[in-house]
């Protein structure tokens, strides 16, 4: 069984340090980055499947790293966390393909909680692919028998 | 002073018809008496002319032998009053003025007599006829005669006929106009010739000087005042052959009686109409002016209202600011508080810490900073609701269903607490256009209110809770939820919409609730007013429009 892994984006490092330590307390691993563009440096390094991504930071904003997040790694789920209680920004992240959102102040369980079910979703998508992957390698009868008449 | 304006055409108008109505009614009367005049001269200058025709036939008839015979005359008198009775006696006279026969009441007294030297004899010989005025002569009765002049080869002799005054005083005084037209004779010397029936015998000096210095031409009319001070209309006219003045006379104000009955009238007009002008402006003008009071009064509270809204607006942005900008400080104390409680529970569950007083104490005040994080947290995001209302999803919404859909919610609460909740919905309710959450929540923090309020009130006997639906003459859609709680007192009732404004302890109320209420309900078009009174308890209303 794979161990999930997490990626906190937020502007707000100390926000950062106390949570990334909260979550290697409950026993996942997490890596921060502080800003949009470090998020997906990171991305390209490790792999990562679930992102916590604040909307509202300096630079590139929240919904413009998701943006670039999903074209580049449509795979890793992003949940968006929001300072605004508006349905507005969230809708707007859920559009733009994040698979959920937390309001600030959130709690460290419920965080938890929608990134696992962020994982699970994760882990579906991983075994379809998977699936579809091996009926490639593994052509059918007729299409060998196709193949050698030509 | 304006109101003389309405009254001054009323009153040109009215005068210019009493001036051509005046005007008219004397040309009339005037004319009117002027013929009456004309035609009474004539007929008595046809009854005199009819006279002398009468003494010119016998004249001619008969020679002044012939006449002399007072055989002849007896029968020749008698034909004379078959044909008029107005004649009395008859006499004839010779050249020297003697008088040769008569035949009348006096015979005895007369014949013999000689008028030789009399006036009236001259006057016949000289101008060929004669009509005296009245007199009394020999017989001291008043009378008149006529006297015509014949010559022949033989003789000159001269016939004298003694007018009866009764018969001519009738003819002239049986003409009656209205109450007090009558009509007399003067003589040049202004003596009556007939009885004036208003007062004056016949000979008697008229006491009106009507009588003109000259003999006028034609008919002339005036207004004189008699000796008591009372108006005469006076039309007067000379007769032809005989120095008489023919005077007809009406009091004026019976002549114009017509004119003084119209005076009243259009002075009661002017009365009443006038108090109807008046009174009317007076009503109208108050009408206008409540009507003027009033439109101001509602442009005041329209004004009042946008300041408010638009105030509020501004509020909410600020708070909506506010409030985000402390959420994040807040995410990190609650992630820290989040850190040290994982970190207290490891080194308890390690053995690192001893159990004690102190631990107890310092894990009470960890959870007691979790708790005030969540009110913070709670604070926040109700200023957030406020500030933006966010993407709703609106709805036709039935009132009839979906009232008593959000009363159910409170109905055991109200219950436990000795409320009776009744509910007013129309049944032609029209429905409203909205979020039906944010309606709900609208409603529920309403009811809550009042509910609490009631509890402060009454404790848990005795409150009233009533929810009324109805649709206003202008196609509105009125909520309203009335309690007889506590009131609200003047003062907060002002504040009541406004952000962070709450009676409730610490810890217990936001003060956002209602003002989040005014967001929703203003954002849905509608409009939401209070009215309460300490005491008595409090009616919320809320205004919607109808669901197009």
């Amino acid at each position: 069984m794979e161990q999930m892994k997490l990626m906190l984006v937020d502007d707000e490092e100390r926000f950062l340090a106390t949570t990334s330590k909260l979550i290697s307390r409950k026993g996942y691993h997490a890596v921060t980055a502080a800003s949009g563009s470090e998020a997906i440096e990171k991305l390209m390094t490790e792999n990562i499947h679930v992102v916590i991504l604040d909307v509202k930071m300096p630079g590139m904003d929240g919904i413009e790293t998701l943006k670039a997040i999903k074209s580049r790694f449509p795979l890793v789920e992003v949940i968006m966390l929001t300072g605004h209680a508006t349905v507005e920004s969230a809708v707007e992240g859920l559009k733009s393909g994040a698979t959920d959102y937390l309001m600030k102040p959130t709690d460290i369980g419920e965080l938890l909680q929608k990134a696992e079910e962020a994982f699970a979703k994760r882990k579906v998508l991983e075994d379809k692919i998977r699936v579809a992957q091996s009926r490639m390698v593994q052509r059918s009868a007729r299409e060998i028998l196709r193949d050698t008449e030509k | 002073m304006m109101i003389l304006v309405p009254v001054i055409p009323f009153v040109i108008v009215l005068s210019i018809g009493y001036y051509y109505f005046t005007t008219s009614l004397e040309t009339n009367t005037i004319s009117s008496m002027k013929r009456i005049v004309e035609d009474h001269r004539q007929m008595i200058e046809s009854f005199l002319a009819e006279r002398k025709a009468d003494l010119e036939f016998i004249l001619y008839s008969y020679s002044f032998d012939e006449l002399s015979d007072p055989e002849t005359l007896f029968s020749v008198f008698n034909q004379l009053q078959m044909e008029s009775n107005a004649f009395v006696d008859l006499g004839i006279f010779n050249e020297e003025g003697i008088h040769v026969n008569y035949q009348g009441p006096y015979r005895s007294q007369l014949i013999g007599k000689a008028y030789g030297e009399e006036d009236w004899f001259k006057q016949v010989i000289k101008q060929g006829y004669y009509i005296s005025d009245i007199f009394l002569g020999y017989r001291k009765v008043p009378h008149f005669i006529i006297a015509v002049p014949r010559e022949d080869k033989a003789a000159k002799w001269v016939i004298r006929a003694t007018i009866d005054t009764y018969m001519f005083n009738e003819l002239v005084e049986k003409l009656r106009i209205g109450k007090t037209g009558e009509a007399y004779i003067l003589n040049s010397e202004g003596l009556l010739q007939t009885e004036r029936r208003s007062g004056g015998d016949l000979m008697e000096k008229d006491s009106e000087r009507v009588l003109g210095a000259t003999p006028h031409e034609g008919i002339k009319t005036f207004i004189q005042k008699d000796r008591e001070g009372e108006a005469y209309l006076y039309a007067t006219t000379w007769l032809k052959d005989k120095k008489w003045l023919l005077v007809v006379r009406q009091e004026k104000e019976d002549a114009f009686r017509a004119l003084r009955s119209a005076t009243y009238l259009i002075v009661l007009i002017i009365v009443i109409g006038g108090a109807v002008i008046t009174a009317v402006a007076f009503y109208t003008t108050n009408r206008i002016v409540r009507r003027m009071e009033q439109m101001d009064t509602e442009k005041d509270q329209l004004g009042q209202q946008l300041i408010r809204a638009s105030r509020l607006a501004e509020l909410g942005e600020m708070a909506a600011g506010f409030a985000h900008e402390i959420n994040n400080p807040l995410q990190i104390m609650k992630s820290e508080q989040s850190l040290m409680a994982a970190i207290l529970s490891d080194l308890k569950s390690k053995g690192e810490l001893r159990e004690g007083e102190d631990l107890a104490e310092f894990q009470d005040s960890m959870d007691q900073i979790e708790l005030q994080i969540d009110r913070c947290a709670k604070i926040t995001q109700a200023i957030l609701k406020f500030g933006r209302q966010g993407e709703s999803v609106s709805r036709d919404v039935d009132l009839s269903i979906f009232i008593p859909e959000v009363t159910s919610m409170i109905e055991k609460k109200a219950s436990v607490h000795g409320i009776a909740l009744r509910e007013d919905i129309a049944e032609e309710i029209p429905p409203v256009h909205g979020d039906p959450g944010q309606l709900q929540q609208v409603l529920l923090n309403l009811l809550n209110n009042a509910i609490d309020a009631i509890i402060d009130a009454h404790g848990s006997e005795g409150g009233e809770l009533m929810v009324q639906a109805r649709a206003d003459e202008n196609g509105k859609v009125v909520i309203s939820v009335k309690d007889n709680g506590v009131g609200i007192s003047p003062e907060n009732l002002k504040k009541i919409f406004t952000p962070f404004f709450t009676t409730k302890p610490v810890g217990k109320g936001t003060g956002l609730g209602l003002s989040v209420c005014y967001g929703i309900i203003d954002s849905m078009g509608g409009v939401m007013a209070v009215s309460s009174e300490k005491g008595e308890g409090t009616t919320f209303t809320i205004r919607l429009p109808a669901a197009a």
